[in-house]
């Protein structure tokens, strides 16, 4: 066995050697190692690292969507009067123009730098995602969650989720746009006054099958109160159904905006659904290539980085990983 | 059993009514039906007064409110025989502004106002615009009419009680002489020239001229006593009915020789069978009076294409079965090589479709369709060739197989971790065993219940892939119904998709307690 030169540890004789008392209260205390949920939840995500590449792309996607913008001057009709200017393919844009970032994708049909109005519209398109996942998710969450308490809540939601959720959603959003103009917040409106109703359902759902565990009728024998049961008891086994489910919802949005602008019932802004729209025939013309399949491209990225994240994030954020 | 269903399907019933008024509501409350004139550039030649009246014309024929004018009024008073015709004449002009109507034309205006205002309408009177001179301006016309909007629930009833429509033999105006009203019974059908067996049924005094009859067509047997009419057409296909529209062939006509029933011998596509009345029409057209002995003239004719929903379903159900056959094994196959290449290959293409906007994979498949396998991009309906049906099929059945992949791959990933496989295991089963007889039969549960959902919406077509193939199917009916302000076809055509989703529910339930001996839906059971 090896010596230890107690000298060399640089503590006092007190420190190293001193009498410890029986403690009762002590004694009775659980020793487990400390357990940070949150802290938890990162060390999980973070040990993958594939998240960390796609971390760092959604990064760059937002930046370039968010700050981008802010450092351009960009008017989609600026070259509109120039003929030459018209649809040039990457190649000859960059011989026109010179090498740089605006001339890297080509020129669209108005003489518009395809990159720079990509941005413009990721940057609509996203933000629409994002309002409208966190309203809906926030009213359905809550409404959800009350929805599987109460019994007679349920009875009644129920029949008006049978109700509205047959009442077809392209309807109900042109009846929205027709109502008012075809703007950026009427867009939010039409797509969150119905879109909580099926979020609420499937949190409903979920609730219903934690409630009647056996741990909660245990916790509820011994006179937990029910806001207690649904904080502590519930909310910890939704988390991760929450967050794996506002994964699906973000991107989701991003596709119906697209959809929904394809089929010509999208807003008036220049969002990604509203260039793929306009550049449609563009696909099949040669040498226009870039204005259509950018946009595509630029979308798909976003949506898939969005699901990922949002899906390992959700994996990680279920306690049950983090052993 | 029994008990259960009927109960879900009235619940069903009574939803979809629900359903229903509520697009009502959205379609004829909410929306700004000023909108309707937009792109109408018969409107903007308008001016004054006869702006207004065709406003009214208009609102009427797209079914948002009742519009009667004087003159109308005065023509109900002179068929019912409470007026003459010369009092008609004499009373039917209104002065330029009320004071300047004749006595006569008073009493009528007052009399008009009064009927009208007692049942609810708004009595509007417009006095005439003139110029400085005097003369009219243009569509400055004095002009009295009353108006109502139909009131929410009365247009609910009355869509449910004309949604079924029995042919009688009192179809045909009481005053129309058409000869002996009755329905015939005849072994010979005479559409084949009487003298080849063929039963059919034949109606004189009814809307359809021939209410059973057999032909070559699928089903082979046709009947016409009872017709479903979900809604009639204004702007995308004028007075035609929804459900006929769906169901209608389509593309180039089938000539063939036909012997009209006044005997000519022509050269034609129609369809005899189909023949429906038409008041006057026979008079009207000397084509009509060369053809036929009487009113029934109103045929559809035989077309080389199918209907609508034929193409809508015959992809749709493709892609279904596709959908199944390659879905669930390759989800089998993932969940029991767990982590390894196939599963994380799998898992690639869902999130591809799953995250990626459908419209991007899709033009992706036609890209790559077109190009590298050299398939035809566009649908024809004049085009014999099946392989146009692939590409659409394909681009159908791409979500699906992904959905599906999921979900297979998690209930069975879901199953093999339970309790019960372990102790088939420890009893000495073997994996195989265990595997075809416990694990897939838990699994694939859940996966049934969706079975008849996916076979029924194959009926209503997909947006987008017929939007991009240029499918003619039903997909974009509701999309363009709306873009033009068809609020006959929306209503029809939602409704038509509730009642889908609603039996497809049930169907889906039924299925599973057939398959499932532990689900059970009667109280009574338990």
């Amino acid at each position: 066995m090896e010596k230890i030169d107690l000298s060399a540890l640089g503590m006092s004789e007190e420190e190293l050697f001193s009498h410890v008392d029986h403690s009762k209260a002590e004694s009775e205390k659980i020793t487990a190692p400390r357990y940070s949920y949150w802290h938890s939840v990162f060390r999980v995500f973070f040990h993958n690292k594939v998240n960390i590449v796609v971390l760092a792309l959604l990064g760059i996607v937002l930046l370039l969507a968010y700050v981008y913008p802010a450092f351009v001057d960009f008017d989609r009709y600026a070259n509109v009067m120039d003929g030459t200017a018209k649809h040039l393919s990457p190649a000859a844009a960059m011989k026109a123009y010179g090498v740089n970032i605006h001339t890297i994708l080509g020129l669209g049909g108005n003489g518009e730098s395809t990159w720079d109005s990509i941005w413009f519209g990721s940057r609509i398109s996203i933000s629409l995602a994002f309002v409208c996942a966190a309203i809906n998710m926030t009213v359905g969450v809550l409404v959800g969650a009350i929805w599987g308490f109460s019994k007679r809540v349920d009875m009644f939601m129920t029949e008006v989720y049978n109700i509205i959720g047959n009442v077809p959603y392209i309807l109900i959003i042109s009846v929205m746009i027709m109502l008012f103009t075809s703007s950026f917040w009427t867009m939010v409106f039409a797509l969150t006054i119905t879109g909580w109703l099926f979020i609420a359902y499937f949190i409903r759902t979920q609730v219903i099958i934690i409630r009647d565990r056996e741990y909660n009728l245990a916790s509820k024998c011994l006179g937990t109160s029910t806001i207690k049961i649904a904080m502590k008891n519930i909310l910890p086994f939704m988390t991760s159904v929450i967050v794996t489910q506002l994964a699906t919802e973000i991107p989701s949005y991003i596709s119906y905006e697209v959809f929904l602008a394809y089929i010509g019932m999208g807003m008036g802004e220049m969002s990604l659904g509203r260039l793929i729209y306009a550049a449609e025939g563009a696909m099949v013309t040669p040498g226009w290539e870039f204005e259509f399949w950018s946009p595509v491209a630029i979308a798909s990225i976003i949506t898939v980085v969005l699901y990922v994240v949002g899906q390992n994030l959700g994996d990680a954020s279920d306690p049950r990983t983090h052993m | 059993m029994g008990k259960y269903v009927l109960r879900r399907l009235l619940h069903g019933l009574i939803s979809v009514i629900c359903v229903v008024v509520l697009v009502m509501f959205l379609i004829y409350s909410l929306m700004n039906r000023e909108k309707i004139f937009a792109s109408d550039s018969a409107y903007t030649k308008q001016n004054n007064n006869s702006k207004v009246t065709y406003q009214y014309q208009k609102w009427e024929e797209y079914g948002y409110l009742d519009y009667v004018p004087y003159s109308e009024y005065l023509d109900g008073l002179v068929s019912s025989g409470a007026l003459d015709s010369q009092t008609r004449d004499a009373v039917a002009s209104i002065g330029r502004t009320p004071d300047k109507d004749s006595e006569a034309t008073a009493q009528y205006v007052q009399q008009f106002t009064e009927f009208y205002e007692s049942q609810g309408y708004t009595v509007d009177r417009l006095d005439a615009i003139t110029s400085r001179s005097g003369k009219l301006v243009s569509g400055g016309q004095q002009t009295l009419f009353a108006h109502r909007d139909f009131p929410l629930l009365r247009r609910a009833w009355n869509y449910f009680v004309d949604m079924f429509f029995i042919d009688s033999v009192n179809y045909v105006p009481e005053e129309t002489d058409i000869g002996e009203r009755g329905i015939t019974f005849t072994w010979y059908d005479p559409v084949y020239g009487g003298e080849k067996f063929s039963p059919a049924i034949i109606g004189n005094g009814t809307y359809h001229r021939y209410l059973l009859y057999f032909d070559d067509q699928f089903p082979y047997i046709h009947q016409n006593l009872l017709t479903i009419r979900l809604g009639t057409s204004y702007s995308v296909n004028r007075g035609v009915d929804v459900f006929q529209t769906m169901t209608q062939s389509q593309g180039a006509y089938v000539l063939s020789t036909l012997t009209f029933p006044t005997g000519l011998t022509e050269e034609s596509a129609d369809d005899l069978h189909t023949a429906t009345y038409m008041s006057g029409s026979r008079d009207m057209n000397t084509l009509n009076r060369q053809r036929f002995t009487d009113d029934y003239t109103n045929v559809e004719t035989f077309k080389t294409g199918m209907s609508k929903m034929g193409y809508s379903f015959v992809i749709g159900i493709i892609s279904t079965i596709m959908a199944y056959v390659l879905g669930l094994p390759v989800g089998l196959a993932m969940a029991l090589r767990k982590n390894k290449l196939l599963d994380k290959l799998g898992t690639i293409y869902i999130v591809f479709i799953i995250a990626v906007p459908s419209l991007a994979y899709i033009f992706l498949f036609k890209a790559i369709g077109g190009s590298v396998f050299g398939l035809p991009t566009m649908f024809s309906t004049d085009s014999a060739s099946k392989l146009m049906y692939v590409l659409p099929i394909v681009s159908l059945a791409l979500p699906s197989v992904a959905s599906l992949m999921k979900w297979m791959r998690r209930y069975m990933i879901d199953q093999m971790n339970s309790d019960y496989v372990k102790f088939a295991r420890s009893g000495g089963l073997s994996e195989g065993e265990i595997f075809s007889k416990h694990i897939m039969k838990n699994a694939i549960i859940p996966i049934v219940q969706g079975i008849p959902a996916s076979i029924l919406f194959a009926l209503t077509g997909a947006i987008i892939t017929e939007r991009v193939y240029v499918v003619p199917g039903v997909g974009n009916q509701l999309t363009d119904a709306i873009n033009k302000y068809d609020n006959g076809v929306i209503v029809g055509v939602t409704l038509f998709y509730a009642v889908l989703s609603v039996v497809s529910l049930i169907l889906g339930d039924v299925l599973m307690a057939t398959v499932d001996p532990r689900i059970s839906f009667s109280t009574k059971d338990r």
